[in-house]
């Protein structure tokens, strides 16, 4: 096979689908409560920093599971590769569709540290006391302190750094002539001709998927095991 | 109310006046933030253990009746934490300086957590749990409702 460059100069095709609707609705959606939780926690909105949180652990809990049973550029097994591939992609040896081998990992990193952002802020409480996480309760003042000083910290740090890298890595591929927003929009790119195309999933398993994220969040914000501590 | 709102306007306004009368000596104006801070600490901490005994939905009476106490003791005490010249400008603070622009609404918010302090912890004496934890409900409005305008993050 002749040696390519990794960006967007093997064979394509036309458009083609390549993020279902949910992939998408959960990317922008994330983005969106991302930015008001910062928002709304540094302008008084502490009632609504918390609900944003929540929505967050919805989000997180829905996307996990389409990651198992979604279309296939969605599903964990789809992208999540050893590092042999990741050094296969950057020499131009990877053909395929959805995530990269590279960014594959700037996916799992975001969706990891958004996880530990959600879980610090169930269990944090405000340094009044006057606003809590549903599962605050479950541990000792000392530790939803530690816990807020933490969430704070791991947003200014991980959070914050990782959605610079993304941007950062947006901005590398539109300069070398590639669009990954148009995509995350449309649904639709270019596609290597060589690639499987993506297998769609049900719109019905995502609605299962949706009731369950929704139920599981339900019980979260009611305080968790019997229904608070 | 009318009163005491004006005697606390008084107690604030006066100290503010004071700055052309006699400018607080700033080793007394750091001890009274420091007094504050610790106050306001304390009255936090009091606040973490109170809301789990609340939220727990069997409050323990004594746990209940002690932070009551604790709460209006301190609620009493905080008149004197905010005299003019204990703002941003003398130290690190948690006090934004629009407590001492807005000295009449301040000394009203004040005063309203002074009197909800007080009623929470008869309600607490009282040992009837029901009504501490409606007091309790209110008595935390009125913290939210002075620091949305007049408390800024503050780290350290």
């Amino acid at each position: 096979m002749p040696r390519q460059l990794p960006l967007g100069d093997a064979p394509l095709t036309g458009k083609q689908p390549v993020w279902d609707l949910p992939v998408r609705l959960v990317h922008w959606t994330l983005a969106g409560l991302v930015v008001f939780s910062w928002w709304s926690v540094h302008n008084h909105h502490t009632d609504w920093h918390i609900w944003s949180g929540i929505a967050i652990l919805t989000l997180l809990l829905f996307r996990l599971m389409w990651g198992f049973v979604g279309s296939s550029t969605a599903r964990w097994t789809g992208f999540i590769r050893g590092p042999r591939t990741v050094v296969d992609y950057l020499r131009g040896r990877w053909t395929g569709i959805g995530h990269t081998p590279l960014g594959a990992l700037s996916v799992i990193a975001l969706f990891l540290a958004v996880a530990v952002q959600v879980g610090l802020g169930l269990i944090s409480e405000d340094e009044d006391g006057l606003y809590y996480g549903p599962l605050a309760s479950l541990v000792s003042p000392a530790t939803s302190d530690w816990a807020r000083d933490l969430h704070e910290t791991w947003f200014e740090t991980a959070i914050v750094g990782l959605v610079a890298l993304h941007v950062a890595a947006i901005i590398f591929y539109r300069l070398r002539g590639k669009s990954l927003t148009l995509p995350m929009v449309t649904g639709k790119a270019a596609l290597d001709r060589r690639a499987a195309p993506m297998r769609r999933g049900k719109w019905w398993v995502a609605l299962i998927c949706l009731a369950l994220a929704f139920a599981i969040a339900r019980w979260v914000v009611a305080g968790a095991p019997p229904f608070g501590a | 109310m009318r009163i005491q709102v004006v005697a606390a306007v008084a107690v604030v306004s006066l100290s503010a006046t004071g700055v052309a009368l006699a400018a607080l000596p700033k080793g007394k104006a750091l001890a009274i933030m420091h007094e504050r801070h610790e106050g306001m600490e304390k009255i936090g901490d009091t606040n973490k253990l109170l809301s789990r005994e609340f939220r727990s939905g069997t409050p323990f009476a004594p746990a209940v009746k002690s932070g009551a106490a604790t709460l209006a003791g301190l609620a009493k005490r905080s008149s004197g934490w905010f005299p003019a010249g204990t703002g941003p400008e003398m130290g690190k603070t948690g006090a934004k300086p629009e407590i001492w622009q807005n000295q009449r609404d301040f000394a009203a918010k004040l005063v309203a957590f002074q009197r909800a302090a007080a009623a929470f912890n008869a309600a607490a004496a009282s040992g009837d749990m029901g009504a501490a934890k409606a007091r309790y409900a209110d008595l935390g409005g009125t913290c939210k409702a002075c620091h949305d305008s007049y408390r800024s993050e503050m780290h350290h």
